[in-house]
């Protein structure tokens, strides 16, 4: 069963998942280019830095570009038909589920494995200069993480119906007119910022995604 | 009797308007049971009831001796299911679909799939969503008789397909059921494809089962009689009376149920006398019953 799945998903996402390996690939292998040198002046240093940073800011957006996109083409045959091929077949709904979202996961192996090699390649062929690290392992670990997170969430969201939808649009109506009401009525409560804390900040679900991306560091 | 299908007392409500209210078919096993109404009377959504693919509000689903929801998944694996409309992924080839399908069941017969394949005439590169109206019914009525179902549930199966797919699906199905002994449970407003291949016939309008009887009896019960000299109001009939419209003078046109020819003696003791009585085909008696049941209908 699961390969039958996994073929499915892989004709519908296979242009997403050859770009995004091949992104992957790349990314780390550019962000280090200016290292090439070996003797490099404490400026150059904080450029090379730098870079790495600039560098840095694309992989968690690739991360969630790609677990975006594998979510939605995961589920795309089965909304278009309604669902009822799907529950039409002999299995629990939850391990219909469970093998729809294995199929999609394994795929994004690919690209994370991707990262991995070229961050091995960029950090192995590049000249670190004495004082900074590479850490092409725990740059690989974190993008795969990151791209679970994203998929999963986005194969959530993606799972529900247009009620699901209606109710997510509800709660986030909801927090804009309390917010727009706080500040008509001058209360001191920011419930963005509150929100922004609580998703993005370690331990909240998103907390991945912060922070600076960096292949080679001090 | 242990019933292929069984339901007591369904109830099932999708939005404000459309419900399905108690609901009792008996679906006898081995049985062609054809499965009637108008357009919107609830058979598409009574069937999904039966697959467990929505859940009723009330009532018990028996099917094959399982319980429906609970034991759909292993009532699916004992059904062929054919949809009203072809719900397959448009990007697999005739190929991947059968693959994709035969993972999925244990009874799958391929050489049963790939003869079927080869008398449909169904490329197998080619992609489901290129497939001809007539092709995809034909490619849904091989996956669900390729995995050997004890029990077929055919939506409209051949609503919209010109006559040769019609004969070619439906001499496939019957070939399946005379070989197998299947029960067959076949939805469609097609009413003289029924008449020629059910045994069992139950009628459906506005979300209620009308009536459910052997197709004979159905076939053979039905008349026109023509009869003049009727009292305005009858008492008893021994038949089931379901029109009377006046025609020319004296003479009325009675539509009824559950004739039988000794019935004839009855309008002697009404002091009324009958002048013909008609046969009607299985279009005209559907016809005429749901006029009757929407007129009585509370």
């Amino acid at each position: 069963m699961f390969g039958v799945m996994l073929y499915g998903q892989w004709k519908w996402s296979r242009l997403i998942i050859v770009l995004a390996t091949v992104a992957g690939f790349a990314l780390p292998i550019i962000s280090v280019q200016g290292a090439a040198q070996s003797e490099l002046s404490p400026l150059r240093v904080e450029e090379l830095l730098d870079a790495v940073q600039k560098w840095g800011v694309l992989y968690p957006v690739l991360a969630a570009a790609l677990g975006l996109l594998v979510a939605i083409t995961t589920w795309a045959p089965d909304h278009r038909g309604r669902h009822v091929h799907a529950l039409s077949l002999p299995l629990p709904r939850w391990r219909y589920v469970l093998l729809r979202f294995s199929s999609g996961a394994v795929l994004l192996a690919a690209p994370a494995l991707a990262v991995l090699a070229g961050s091995l390649l960029a950090t192995g062929t590049a000249t670190i200069p004495p004082g900074l690290q590479g850490y092409p392992v725990a740059l690989a670990l974190r993008f795969a993480l990151a791209v679970v997170v994203a998929y999963a969430v986005f194969f959530a969201v993606s799972a529900g119906t247009a009620r699901t939808a209606g109710v997510i649009l509800g709660l986030i109506g909801g927090v804009i007119l309390v917010q727009i009401i706080a500040n008509v009525a001058n209360l001191n409560l920011d419930l963005f910022d509150r929100l922004q804390i609580l998703v993005l900040n370690w331990p909240g679900p998103l907390a991945i995604f912060t922070g600076r991306w960096m292949l080679i560091d001090v | 009797m242990n019933h292929a299908i069984e339901t007591q007392q369904l109830h099932y409500r999708a939005g404000k308007t459309f419900e399905i209210k108690h609901l009792d078919l008996h679906v006898a096993p081995g049985s062609i049971y054809g499965f009637l109404g108008p357009n919107g009377s609830g058979k598409t959504t009574t069937i999904r009831l039966v697959l467990g693919l929505v859940r009723p509000l009330a009532g018990r689903i028996t099917v094959l001796g399982c319980d429906v929801p609970r034991d759909a998944p292993r009532v699916l694996a004992r059904v062929g299911y054919v949809p009203e409309q072809p719900h397959l992924d448009p990007t697999l080839t005739v190929r991947e679909t059968l693959r994709f399908q035969a993972a999925f069941y244990a009874t799958w017969d391929w050489p049963c799939a790939e003869r079927l394949r080869r008398q449909f005439e169904l490329d197998e590169p080619m992609a489901f969503g290129h497939l001809s109206k007539g092709q995809k019914g034909k490619l849904m009525t091989l996956l669900a008789l390729a995995q050997r179902p004890e029990l077929l549930v055919l939506d409209e199966p051949t609503d919209g397909l010109d006559p040769v797919v019609r004969r070619d699906i439906l001499s496939a199905l019957l070939d399946y059921v005379s070989e197998r002994h299947a029960t067959v449970f076949v939805s469609s407003h097609l009413v003289h494809e029924l008449e020629r291949i059910c045994d069992w016939i139950g009628v459906m309008d506005n979300g209620r089962l009308v009536i459910e009887l052997p197709m004979e009896r159905f076939k053979n019960g039905i008349k026109r009689l023509r009869v003049a000299g009727a009292p305005p109001r009858v008492a008893g009939p021994p038949f089931v009376l379901l029109a009377r419209e006046r025609a020319n003078g004296a003479v009325e046109t009675w539509i009824v149920r559950e004739w039988e020819p000794e019935m004839a003696r009855y309008f002697e003791s009404i002091g009324a006398s009958l002048r013909d009585v008609i046969d009607l085909d299985l279009e005209e008696g559907f016809v005429e019953l749901l006029r009757t049941f929407r007129v009585l209908r509370p």
